[in-house]
């Protein structure tokens, strides 16, 4: 549905995108995460055409969105990051403006409000003034006016900040709920926002794709995956475990770890390879006359993961 | 066509939804009234001076292309400025729009505050007109004249507020063109005849005053169009020049 290849931007000395490949199908949430500045909002506005990528291509359906800018806009909806409006008119005026510059009949217009109204739960505020309605409000008087025309495409920049803890979750459920039928790729630095709404996540970090794949898949890759926690229960007199757990063939490190109120000694081992080794620890443990009272392999959460790829 | 219409529609409500365009044109008529009724004399070149102490409709149409420059740059100055400000102007152009329908619509509603505006200062010249001197020539010619000079101003007004999120530095701006461009035909005659030839050729009020005596020249007409046109499309390739910056 959307490709996007080696997608450049340079605004003047800096590099705000370096090289952005990823394709995203028909019908998938995509999380678009990065800390602020990586480049999300850039590679947005370069996907709904507002600015042109220094280099680089994308394709919206096998359209090029600078040489069928109109036909690629017409499938799309776009909330631009803080959802610009205008403050002087009622939602109901601002979605009948952008739905006759949309192209949407007179007659089918009243109907087609009244619909999105419904869908983002806007209805007790059509008549009033945009700029005195409340972010919350405003917000999904953005999202109504990105899916006014029933776009296969959603494109939303940070749909949920500056937004209160319930106006969130209630953000959410219409963004899952729009997702359902139909491709939307949002932004966020937000990371529950992320598991909480989307089927894949694409990290970018200083202008490039630095992880990309559905939570699970990104969690195994780059969580580790590959360190255990171990606690052992040494006899009186034996060795030091740690060397014992060194001489292991697929063992590349062991550190102690100070554990208060441990029964056993504990721990971290890191593997070489990506298999599973508690069996082999287990095997080796009871061969060196060992209790392990406890192994877990270890996995980085999303927080972390985020935090890795990122603060590098 | 539709979506021009559509943008042009939503400036006019815009305007006629906020106190700004009242004001503006109570002011603009207030203004009229004062130096008309009382005959403050237009600064006109010498070989009109005398003419303009008759009863004539000349200083009327001379007041309102002069205070046109400011009232006018008041108007188009929010027509980009304020979408930039806000944010808008992002999502305007991502819609299915060319740079040249957002500039055309934008226009086109400015320009029907500018029809509004020339139609509401009817009764002054009628008055004239029923107190005496009954040849309409110079009333058709002057309303024509002014409606092609104002639409000059709002075309480089657009521009000038294609250029800045700032209204106010887009009205400054505005008003310095306009005002230059209608009375560079002022240049002392010692900047030599070439130079004061060419200076009258650029004026506005030069070409206005072609219109305004009566005599439709298709160049003063080509004239104030190609200015229209130029302003718009300068403007329409300012918004498209966000895209490489």
């Amino acid at each position: 549905m959307i490709e996007i290849r080696n997608l450049v931007k340079d605004y003047g000395p800096i590099r705000a995108l370096n090289g952005v490949s990823f394709t995203v199908e028909k019908g998938e949430v995509v999380g678009f995460l990065g800390p602020n500045g990586a480049g999300k909002t850039t590679c947005m506005k370069i996907l709904t055409g507002f600015i042109a990528a220094s280099s680089g291509t994308v394709t919206v359906a096998g359209m090029d969105v600078v040489t069928h800018g109109l036909e690629v806009r017409r499938r799309i909806g776009y909330l631009p990051e803080n959802a610009p409006l205008y403050t002087d008119m009622t939602p109901r005026e601002y979605l009948s403006f952008l739905g006759s510059i949309r192209g949407i009949s007179h007659q089918e217009l009243p109907d087609r409000i009244q619909r999105v109204a419904l869908r983002v739960g806007i209805v007790p505020v059509m008549d009033q003034e945009i700029g005195t309605l409340s972010k919350g409000y405003r917000q999904r008087v953005g999202l109504a006016q990105a899916m006014i025309h029933d776009p296969d495409i959603l494109v939303l920049d940070e749909p949920t900040s500056g937004l209160d803890p319930n106006q969130i979750v209630e953000i959410r459920e219409v963004i899952r709920d729009l997702g359902q039928d139909r491709t939307v790729i949002l932004s966020t630095h937000n990371l529950p926002e992320v598991t909480a709404t989307c089927n894949r996540i694409v990290l970018i970090h200083k202008g490039q794709v630095r992880a990309d794949g559905t939570p699970d898949a990104i969690t195994a890759r780059h969580g580790g995956g590959n360190t255990y926690r171990l606690e052992i229960q040494v006899p009186e007199g034996s060795p030091d475990p740690r060397l014992a757990l060194g001489s292991h063939p697929e063992v590349a490190e062991v550190t102690p770890l100070e554990v208060p109120g441990a029964t056993g000694r504990v721990f971290r081992v890191a593997a070489k390879g990506e298999e599973d080794l508690r069996p082999s620890l287990f095997r080796w443990s009871v061969e060196a006359g060992w209790t392990l009272l406890e192994s877990r392999r270890e996995r980085l959460d999303l927080e972390a993961i985020f935090q890795r790829l990122t603060l590098s | 066509m539709r979506n021009v219409i559509s943008l042009a529609r939503r400036e006019i409500l815009a305007y006629f939804g906020s106190p700004v365009a009242y004001i503006a044109i109570a002011v603009f008529l207030l203004l009229l009234g004062v130096v008309f009724f009382f005959r403050i004399p237009f600064l006109l070149p010498k070989e009109d001076f005398f003419e303009a102490r008759e009863a004539t409709l000349r200083p009327l149409f001379e007041w309102m292309v002069f205070l046109f420059t400011i009232i006018l740059p008041a108007i188009s100055m929010r027509l980009l400025a304020e979408e930039r400000k806000l944010g808008t102007l992002e999502l305007l152009l991502t819609l299915p729009l060319t740079e040249t329908e957002v500039v055309v619509g934008k226009f086109l509603g400015a320009l029907g505050f500018l029809g509004v505006a020339a139609a509401l200062t009817l009764p002054y010249p009628l008055l004239v007109l029923a107190l005496g001197s009954p040849d309409p020539g110079p009333l058709v010619g002057g309303y024509f004249g002014v409606l092609l000079v104002g639409a000059a101003y709002l075309a480089v007004g657009l521009l000038t507020s294609a250029w800045t999120q700032s209204q106010i530095t887009a009205f400054l701006t505005a008003i310095a063109l306009c005002a230059a461009l209608t009375f560079v035909d002022r240049l002392p005659e010692a900047v030599g005849l070439p130079a004061l030839e060419a200076a009258r050729m650029m004026s506005f009020h030069h070409h206005f005053q072609s219109i305004a005596r009566g005599v439709l020249d298709t160049r003063d007409l080509v004239f104030f169009l190609s200015v229209v046109v130029g302003a718009l499309a300068l403007a329409g390739h300012s918004l498209e020049s966000r895209k490489w910056k």
